[in-house]
């Protein structure tokens, strides 16, 4: 008689390092990896090893095989004097922002001169925007403190160097007709060509002349690496986890091996769970598109069949905000159901307006404009691709011609899905 | 091998390509008549219609749902139906439509390998033949093959049908936050 097989899934605890796949392979003999943290044991001995390197107790479900299932807690046998530091996550996510907000502070050559009445400074800033309007330049403070500078406290932006046919840097050929009462002689200073996005530009900027600047703290954060807590990590994770496996679903039915899911934040919930159907009878179901039609069925539109994809599954509107009551696999058919269709007909929701989309690889051209035209709130994905139109080859989401942007952030569990797609 | 089927392409002579334009317009008028986005197209494979299509939006719910791709599900259908080799038949077919296709359409096309677009006026919100990305002619190696534009037939007819749609505001919209400035 083969001795019975044990088959653990480790749930990750709330607040709790993630496990990663290779340390415990390597931990442990024998084991080997079902989809994605679901480990085989041969014996019941292994799990006590097992029990032996963790660090931390560790909530599990242990199947014996014959669909009995047991709950529970693993207690770490031998208990580490140090627990490591909670919240480590084995990978970090990063925003894809625009080239603007990315890019160096531009430089525009201007003249300036020293204030050298102060009482004059109100009449100076008169007398220069009519003179010298700056129109393009509305974030250019004019006048500047210089407290280092004891014979004048201030100095002002006179114009810019190409505002100038000659060039020329006296005060008579600056101020042709007017009088230029209490200014110094003028010198040439490199004044900011544009407002700056990001806190690291308004600084770089700042060195140069003072300008206005509007911080985006989500930005910010976002470049510091601060922008997710625990928690919400935790909860990124557990979607991502989702599409992965929705994309080794796929995967074993001959499909790319990309999975998606689209998440309403305000609840939490999964509205639609996605793989790529493209080598089935449509060649244009991306996961992501396969997605976007399903949250169409959620709200009973949707146009194309996914019957025979029973991982690609929706959360019907009219079970908000009650249980987990996912329709599997059985899109409702519009004009089978009138009551969900007079749900619509109330308003909200509209298309995928405030929804998260995680989905394990880049989206390519046609995904990413099917979200800004879907009107996607946040997108994460894990893996670039080479033709990816949210950072690789194109910004789609930050490009200022269209009518909606929307956050990209890429990294979430990015060795996880690149593993999915080897 | 893709490049290769597709040389076998003979663009059509102007006045067949006049003739599916007219077609395609009729069409657009429809839609604008049932509160759709005034598109329509047609997609032409040895001269004959194997898909037209018109905007779905709102019918669907899903906002994917441009002429182009309901066009492109009926040729997928006939070549299902008729047990037609699909990559065949599109890289045979010509789409002629009123709009400049969107980014997100022209990179279906791209992937379905299709060789011409004809259309009417230009898309300047979203277009993906020019006007905002030139997704018809860019490099991307893993999106399909490049296609050939020919735009403007009738172009003011077409803009014409647009505007007259985007005086009545979409009922199904949710209202527009306050423009703010940058």
């Amino acid at each position: 008689m083969s001795p019975p097989t044990w088959i653990l899934k480790m749930v990750q605890p709330r607040g709790t390092e993630s496990i990663g796949r290779t340390w415990c392979c390597e931990a442990v003999e024998n084991m080997t990896w079902l989809l994605k943290e679901w480990i085989r044991l041969k014996s019941f001995a292994e799990l006590q090893i097992l029990s032996k390197i963790l660090s931390n107790p560790v909530p599990i479900i242990v199947s014996n095989g014959l669909g009995q299932f047991f709950k529970g807690i693993m207690e770490p046998q031998c208990k580490k004097q140090k627990t490591r530091v909670l919240s480590t996550f084995t990978w970090e996510v990063t925003p894809v922002l625009s080239d603007e907000k990315l890019c160096e502070v531009e430089l525009l050559e201007a003249f300036a001169a020293p204030i050298i009445n102060k009482k004059q400074t109100s009449c100076l800033i008169k007398q220069l925007t009519c003179l010298y309007p700056l129109n393009n330049l509305p974030h250019i403070k004019r006048v500047r403190n210089c407290r280092d500078k004891s014979d004048h406290p201030l100095e002002i932006i006179i114009c810019l160097l190409r505002d100038i046919p000659n060039r020329e840097v006296s005060l008579n050929d600056l101020f042709p007709e007017a009088k230029a009462d209490g200014l110094g002689e003028p010198f040439r200073v490199r004044i900011p060509a544009y407002q700056p996005l990001t806190r690291s530009q308004f600084e770089v900027a700042s060195q140069h002349w003072p300008t206005t600047f509007r911080e985006n703290k989500q930005v910010t954060d976002a470049l510091q690496g601060h922008l997710f807590n625990t928690e919400e990590k935790t909860k990124m994770q557990t979607f991502m986890e989702k599409a992965i496996e929705a994309a080794t679903v796929g995967k074993k039915m001959g499909m790319e091996p990309v999975g998606a899911v689209i998440v309403n934040p305000a609840t939490d919930e999964v509205v639609a769970v996605g793989h790529d159907c493209r080598n089935g009878p449509n060649p244009l179901l991306h996961a992501v598109m396969v997605c976007i039609d399903l949250v169409a069925y959620s709200q009973g539109g949707g146009a194309f069949n996914h019957n025979k994809y029973h991982n690609c599954c929706f959360k019907a509107v009219e079970s908000f905000p009650g249980e987990h009551a996912i329709n599997i696999g059985k899109p409702l058919l519009p004009s089978n159901d009138d009551s969900l269709r007079e749900n619509i007909v109330n308003g909200l929701p509209y298309i995928c307006t405030g929804y998260d989309l995680y989905v394990s690889r880049e989206p390519c051209v046609m995904c990413a404009m099917a979200l800004v035209h879907s009107r996607i709130r946040r997108v994460f994905y894990a893996t670039s691709f080479p033709d990816g139109a949210l950072g690789t080859k194109y910004k789609i989401h930050t490009k200022k011609d269209l009518n909606h942007h929307y956050d990209v952030f890429k990294g979430l569990m990015e060795d996880e899905c690149q593993f999915l797609l080897s | 091998m893709g490049e290769g089927d597709g040389a076998g392409f003979q663009p059509p002579q102007k006045q067949e390509q006049e003739q599916w334009m007219e077609r395609a317009l009729t069409m657009a008028k429809e839609a604008l008549e049932n509160g759709e986005v005034p598109v329509g197209c047609l997609m032409v494979y040895r001269n004959e219609i194997l898909g037209q299509g018109r905007n779905e939006v709102n019918e669907t719910k899903n906002a994917t749902r441009h002429a182009e791709m309901v066009a492109i599900d009926q040729v997928l259908k006939w070549c299902h139906q008729k047990g037609r080799d699909r990559k065949e038949v599109f890289e045979h077919t010509v789409l002629y439509v009123t709009v400049e296709p969107c980014i997100m359409c022209a990179a279906a096309l791209r992937l379905l390998n299709i060789p011409l677009v004809v259309y009417g006026c230009q898309n300047e919100r979203f277009g993906g033949c020019g006007s905002v990305l030139n997704i018809s002619q860019d490099d991307l190696l893993y999106t399909g093959t490049p296609f050939q534009c020919l735009g403007g037939y009738r172009a003011e007819e077409a803009v014409e049908l647009l505007k007259t749609f985007y005086k009545a505001e979409n009922p199904n919209a949710p209202k527009s936050k306050a423009r703010k400035k940058h």
